[in-house]
């Protein structure tokens, strides 16, 4: 299909989220749609070496015609936050750039967020995880919700366009019927619970750049050798919220075997005085591996549905 | 999702399985390594739902994969294989060696920054460390050029002519994991252009004995052999030409083996090679709107090195800046220095012909630094080979916080 119009400028979305949420799939859903509804476009997820519950983004690129940029967005049009605790989480950059967008949206139960949240972009905020939950039956299975924000918001996609996009990617993931016409339900929902936005043109012309070039002189290799001379400065990184899952020990029934305490690959349980597991639930990703050490079935799996 | 042009979003590493399974090809040894192993694990789904005819085997390193790439390829099937980075440089020893079997072969690497520090980010000291292995070498810019470029490189490397692997090279991350619309050519256009593989030199069959790779340890005869591999790399320009002429007929896109960009009345020239050329061609365009007439010239074909084709390109230009996303540490940028040696003898060379370094590791070239590069060639009256080591004052500072996370001290603080 061809679009009954041009868009005046190009639109780049950077969806932000954590391992496990969809983030990667959300972007491919939206750019599948707006693909199908005649635009030029690219996406392109970027994670680390890091596991579920770390830090994810993915972008965007919407079109009417060619798209000549590659990578990173560092100045979005809309920022999609589908985890509100990455607010917190310096390292993740979710607003980098936000100065020059014309929305954030934030998947929270509440409007609260806008006295905390300092930005000069119109911010909206929809509780997706409670649709997705009630929908789903899980808080983490984010996609369709998170693309259909993205695609309600922008304005330039039709319903039907998202909603065959919902499919046409949950079934590359090999999805069961159901679990898909669900997800379908849910990017109707958002869909309709969101009014489109306008866009204002700024973006398009790049403000002048403020970033200059400097000269790197040559450091001394006690600095410019990659080693790391903070032993144990991992302990700032705080993972804690990276859980899906969360472990719970049942003291009645620990007896101290202390297996628990060397399988946990972050060294996030220690013993106390009287050789009890003690699990750092700051650092803890919950990775249940200390569930499947103990012999006695003594740890239990509690569920972080809002843990992040 | 498919259109009118039938066309498929397809990321970097979807359109290079693609291009291999259009091809038809026979052998797969394969072994996995980020950014590559989705190329290698959708291939492994064609052939276990019996959409691919062939083998798939997985090896236990890139070296074994490589020797049994070209022990594949001696026996007379087509071969397609594909790494990165560390894998490409661990299999170094096997390049050289099947290279000199003078077997055809496509190796697809998947550009990733070298250790150490290990990172998982692109850039091209990985494909350049294999630019004197004797592998035709062609660098892709969008996730299109992946899937056509396999299907071209068949075509030069079973060429009589030719007859030696070629190595399609894209960048990690901005093209192995970005989709963007890609049309996939119907598989009997496909044939038409590509026909069944037949061997045009000595293959082992049994009951035939024969022996390749033999050891000849006298110079001259070292020397022969070699001469002829360089022979046969050459000829891969004139056998890219016709392949690029064909593939243009039965598909409608062409590819050369430099790509210039709005290059007519340029007085000033960007060259560089992989995805960040399209960033290349947005700061022309922006430059352009400015009124200034800026071209960038895509460096596609790296072996063999296109000099008539940068001669043509270059030579009356004001000035020449070369942006390469390696380092040669104690040297500079690769592609400057050949650049520059390809210039060198013609008079009306430019009289600036500078070396910048940048989009290390998968670091973003920022607007600013595209600014910095054109202001450096307005502002020279000479040329210069001492790089410009692109980095911003913004990465500068958030460098400064990782070293006193690391426990280094703030002194010293260069900029």
């Amino acid at each position: 299909m061809r679009p009954d119009h041009e868009l005046t400028l190009m639109l780049r979305i950077r969806f932000h989220g954590r391992g496990g949420q969809g983030v990667k799939t959300a972007s491919r859903i939206l750019d599948t749609a707006a693909f199908a509804s005649g635009f030029q476009v690219q996406d392109s997820p970027v994670y680390g070496a890091e596991r579920r519950g770390a830090a994810v983004a993915a972008y965007v690129r919407i079109d009417s015609g060619p798209i000549l940029e590659r990578g990173v967005i560092d100045r979005p049009d809309l920022i999609v936050i589908g985890d509100e605790t990455l607010l917190a989480d310096g390292g993740a950059g979710v607003l980098v750039g936000q100065q020059a967008a014309s929305a954030v949206f934030v998947n929270a139960p509440t409007a609260q967020l806008a006295a905390k949240l300092e930005t000069a972009a119109r911010l909206v905020t929809l509780d997706i995880t409670e649709r997705t939950l009630r929908l789903l039956g899980k808080a983490s299975a984010l996609s369709s919700g998170l693309a259909a924000a993205a695609a309600r918001l922008i304005g330039e996609i039709p319903l039907e366009q998202l909603e065959s996009a919902v499919k046409s990617e949950l079934a590359e993931l090999s999805l069961a019927e159901e679990t898909i016409e669900r997800n379908v339900a849910l990017a109707r929902e958002v869909f309709q619970a969101l009014p489109a936005i306008e866009f204002r043109p700024a973006t398009g012309e790049r403000p002048a750049e403020q970033a200059k070039v400097v000269r790197l002189a040559y450091d001394p290799p006690l600095r410019s050798a990659p080693t790391i001379l903070a032993p144990g400065n991992a302990a700032q990184r705080k993972t804690g919220d990276w859980r899906v899952e969360r472990p719970a020990i049942d003291y009645e029934r620990c007896t101290r075997c202390g297996l628990c305490f060397v399988a946990c690959p972050d060294a996030a349980i220690t013993l106390d005085e009287k050789g009890y597991p003690v699990i750092d639930y700051e650092h803890c990703k919950g990775c249940m591996i200390c569930r499947e050490q103990c012999p006695l079935e003594a740890i239990e799996t509690e569920k972080e549905t809002r843990s992040w | 999702m498919v259109t009118a042009q039938n066309q498929k979003l397809l990321t970097g590493n979807a359109a290079a399985a693609w291009g291999a399974r259009l091809a038809a090809i026979d052998y797969v040894p394969a072994f996995p390594i980020t950014p590559q192993t989705e190329i290698i694990e959708t291939l492994a789904r064609w052939f276990d739902a019996g959409e691919m005819q062939g083998k798939f085997v997985t090896l236990d390193s890139e070296h074994s994969m490589v020797m049994a790439a070209g022990a594949a390829a001696a026996a007379g099937v087509r071969v397609f294989t594909a790494t990165s980075s560390q894998g490409l440089v661990y299999a170094m020893e096997a390049l050289y060696t099947i290279s000199g079997w003078r077997v055809p072969l496509v190796l697809v690497n998947v550009s990733r920054a070298l250790a150490s520090p290990i990172t998982l980010g692109p850039d091209h000291n990985d494909v350049l460390a294999a630019r004197d292995a004797g592998f035709v070498q062609l660098h892709c810019e969008s996730c299109q050029e992946v899937l056509d470029t396999v299907l071209m490189a068949y075509r030069i490397a079973e060429d009589e002519r030719v007859s030696a692997p070629v190595l399609v090279n894209f960048d990690g991350f901005f093209l192995s994991f970005t989709r963007e619309p890609v049309e996939i050519p119907d598989a009997e256009a496909v044939r038409a252009f590509l026909p069944r593989f037949e061997a045009k030199y000595p293959t082992f069959r049994a009951s035939q004995p024969l022996a390749q790779g033999a050891a000849v340890l006298d110079g001259a005869t070292y020397t022969y052999f070699r001469y002829q591999l360089h022979h046969a790399l050459r000829n891969a320009l004139e056998v890219h030409q016709q392949a690029a002429d064909e593939f243009e007929a039965h598909f409608g896109r062409r590819y050369g083996p430099v790509e210039t960009y709005r290059l007519e009345d340029a007085d000033t020239v960007l060259v560089m090679a992989g995805a960040f050329a399209s960033k290349g061609k947005a700061a022309v365009n922006r430059w352009r709107e400015q009124g200034r007439n800026v071209g960038l010239l895509r460096l596609r074909m790296v072996r063999p090195l296109p000099d008539r084709e940068l001669v043509a390109a270059l030579v009356g230009r004001r000035a020449v800046g070369v942006i390469d996303q390696n380092l040669s540490p104690g040297l500079g940028g690769i592609l400057f220095h050949e650049i520059a040696g390809v210039l060198a003898a013609e008079e009306n060379r430019p009289a600036v012909l500078r070396s910048f370094v940048g989009g290390l590791g998968g670091k973003d070239i920022s607007s600013a630094e595209f600014d910095h590069v054109l202001a450096t060639l307005d502002g020279a009256k000479t040329g210069s080979a001492d790089p410009e080591l692109l980095f911003t004052d913004a990465e500068w500072r958030q460098m400064q916080q990782r070293l006193a996370v690391a426990g280094k001290s703030l002194e010293a603080a260069t900029p």
